[in-house]
């Protein structure tokens, strides 16, 4: 499935004193099968723009007609099949093939034990009823997948596990359902080092064979270099640039001036330049790495 | 910040928005009076007067002021419809069996509808104009008097502010609550009554251990801040008495010396 968004805008309360812009004429397009990452300042609009895309935040439809006659660019957005500027569209169906995990994802789990709130989602989008061993069986594929031992925690309260792990259950309440795209809103805020690479860890588990796409919301820039294939840089409601870390990460002072960070090994880089020494590399710890130690063997 | 249905405040920059809380408080307890001394409809237009100036110098717009009417809907027509057919006067216009309309009747319920209708505008002008914090610090200004027979003036207005920040907070959060759960599928709509309650326990188990946590982080950082309440404390902003004040209490004084000399002028409508 593919995100198609064209002229995408969106004013939350319009028409009011409190009226905020929040995205403004987006144009994006995800392939199937990219690690997409989402940066930008706060309030940049990324989290209007995720929410958009499960169809948690609409764009009116009469918006939309009244756009068409204006003769102004149509505002169209599209998952797969699905055009979310239509009223008519099975939104059901397309939340069981986008999942979302929001912002602090922990503060969602409702459930008494873990199994039951991991299997929330399951029995909401499952076709027919569910019988217990197929739940049984699809909440502990889910819990394994985000590295969590089913037999230790789907008995416990969710409300007795650590922060990490209490987020974990909270994606696993979200990929139980096995969607084609998997959204998430800064999974890693607010979590240590060592929780921030475990969330990165499963995702890249996730990747692949269980969601075809993921698409993060991220601020922290080596994340981004790290793992994506492409990026965009949200400012003020629109997309900036949209490329891979590679071409992305080159443009140092624009980034800069935009108020974002750039990655430690493209800091090196700059630093490294500045002595006239040049680093091809894509930004990744690995590859700069290597190129690095190539480097040191030519030049001495 | 979003904006929600209650805690209606509506930043402009106008006359009505500056004038001191504690007298638009006052005023608005002077106009309930003034509205329930009003025995005629002249007294009636007079208030409505009063209250037309009030929204045009207030620059709320006036389908704002419409919609703060639309919340009582049901309850006017439902005080119309009752005393429209249960009223007894003398001038019958209609019967049937033990309903009959009067001419009476028509009189009176018109009256009652124009009164409610007039305290909804008045007092959502009151919150439309006046943030909650201008609003509890009027209050507890206002019962300054109580805390010489030691009743906790103080901690009333604090618990009262802390309750209106809470709402538009507890408000976003239940949307965002709900839209997660929404995006695992959850299904607020469909389904008959017990399915519905039902579906709201995965937005209220959240939403309450959230609101249980952000009073201890508050109680928290209270404390760490020393805070112990009325003693010792100064205000940031202190109410002050202006011209506009002034205007205000003339206003309100003459609206209800006038009410009173049209009711003993002109004597009642029925
Ligand atoms: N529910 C809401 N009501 C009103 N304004 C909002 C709401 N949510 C976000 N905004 C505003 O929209 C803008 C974009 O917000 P958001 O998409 O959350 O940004 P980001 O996720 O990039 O920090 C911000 O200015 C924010 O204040
Ligand atoms: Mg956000």
């Amino acid at each position: 499935m593919r995100i198609v968004a064209e002229h995408l805008s969106y004013t939350y309360n319009p028409r009011s004193p409190f009226a905020v812009r929040a995205l403004d004429d987006v144009c994006l397009t995800v392939e199937e099968g990219e690690f997409f990452g989402i940066i930008g300042h706060t309030g940049s609009g990324k989290s209007t723009f995720v929410q958009h895309l499960n169809g948690l935040i609409r764009t009116p439809a009469s918006l939309k007609r009244r756009k068409r006659k204006q003769a102004s660019p149509v505002q169209t957005l599209t998952v797969g099949e699905f055009d979310l500027t239509d009223k008519k569209t099975d939104f059901r169906a397309l939340r069981k093939s986008v999942g979302m995990v929001f912002q602090y994802p922990e503060y969602q789990l409702f459930a008494e034990t873990v199994k039951e709130d991991v299997a929330f989602g399951y029995k909401n989008f499952a076709d027919k009823k569910p019988t217990d061993a197929e739940i049984g069986l699809a909440v502990n594929e889910a819990l394994s997948i985000v590295g969590l031992d089913p037999n230790e925690v789907a008995g416990k309260s969710p409300f007795d596990l650590s922060g990490g792990q209490k987020r974990r259950v909270a994606i696993a309440g979200v990929i139980v359902s096995k969607p084609e795209i998997l959204i998430l809103d800064e999974p890693a805020a607010g979590l240590d080092p060592l929780g921030k690479r475990e969330i990165m860890e499963l995702l890249h588990r996730i990747h692949g064979a269980w969601c075809k796409t993921v698409v993060i919301v991220s601020h922290d820039m080596d994340e981004i270099a790290e793992n994506c294939t492409r990026a965009a840089v949200f400012a003020e409601g629109r997309v900036k640039y949209c490329l891979p870390p590679r071409e992305l990460f080159k443009m140092t002072d624009e980034l800069l001036a935009l108020g974002l960070d750039i990655p430690l090994t493209a800091k090196i880089c700059l630093a490294l330049k500045k002595r006239g020494i040049e680093i091809d590399c894509d930004f990744t710890t690995e590859d700069f790495i290597a190129k690095t130690l190539a480097l040191k063997g030519g030049v001495k | 910040m979003k904006e929600v249905a209650f805690g209606q405040y509506y930043p402009v920059d106008s006359f009505i928005h500056k004038v001191d809380p504690r007298l638009k408080l006052l005023f608005l307890i002077a106009y309930i009076v003034a509205i329930f001394l009003a025995k005629n409809f002249y007294g009636l237009a007079a208030c409505a007067g009063v209250l037309l100036a009030i929204v045009l110098f207030s620059r709320v717009p006036l389908g704002k002021v419409l919609r703060a009417v639309r919340g009582v809907t049901f309850l006017v027509l439902f005080t119309a419809v009752i005393n429209v057919f249960f009223y007894r006067g003398d001038t019958v216009l209609w019967g049937w069996k033990f309903l009959q309309i009067t001419r009476e009747g028509l009189i009176f319920s018109a009256f009652l509808v124009l009164r409610i209708l007039l305290l909804v505008v008045c007092s959502s002008m009151l919150t439309y104009t006046t943030t909650p914090v201008a609003l509890t610090d009027g209050i507890e200004s206002l019962l300054t008097p109580l805390k010489w027979v030691r009743f906790p003036v103080h901690v009333l207005a604090l618990v009262m502010s802390i309750a209106l920040r809470f709402i538009p907070i507890l408000s976003d959060e239940t949307e965002r609550i709900k839209n997660a759960q929404k995006a695992r599928g959850a299904d607020f709509e469909s389904g008959g009554l017990v399915k519905k309650v039902r579906a709201v326990v995965p937005i209220l188990i959240p939403l309450l251990l959230s609101a249980f946590r952000r009073a201890d982080e508050l109680g928290d950082a209270m404390d760490a801040r020393c805070y112990m309440g009325d003693k010792h404390r100064t205000k940031y902003k202190k109410l002050r008495f202006t011209w506009r004040d002034a205007i205000v209490f003339f206003v309100g004084g003459a609206l209800i010396a006038g009410v009173v000399v049209l009711r003993v002028y002109l004597g009642a409508p029925v």
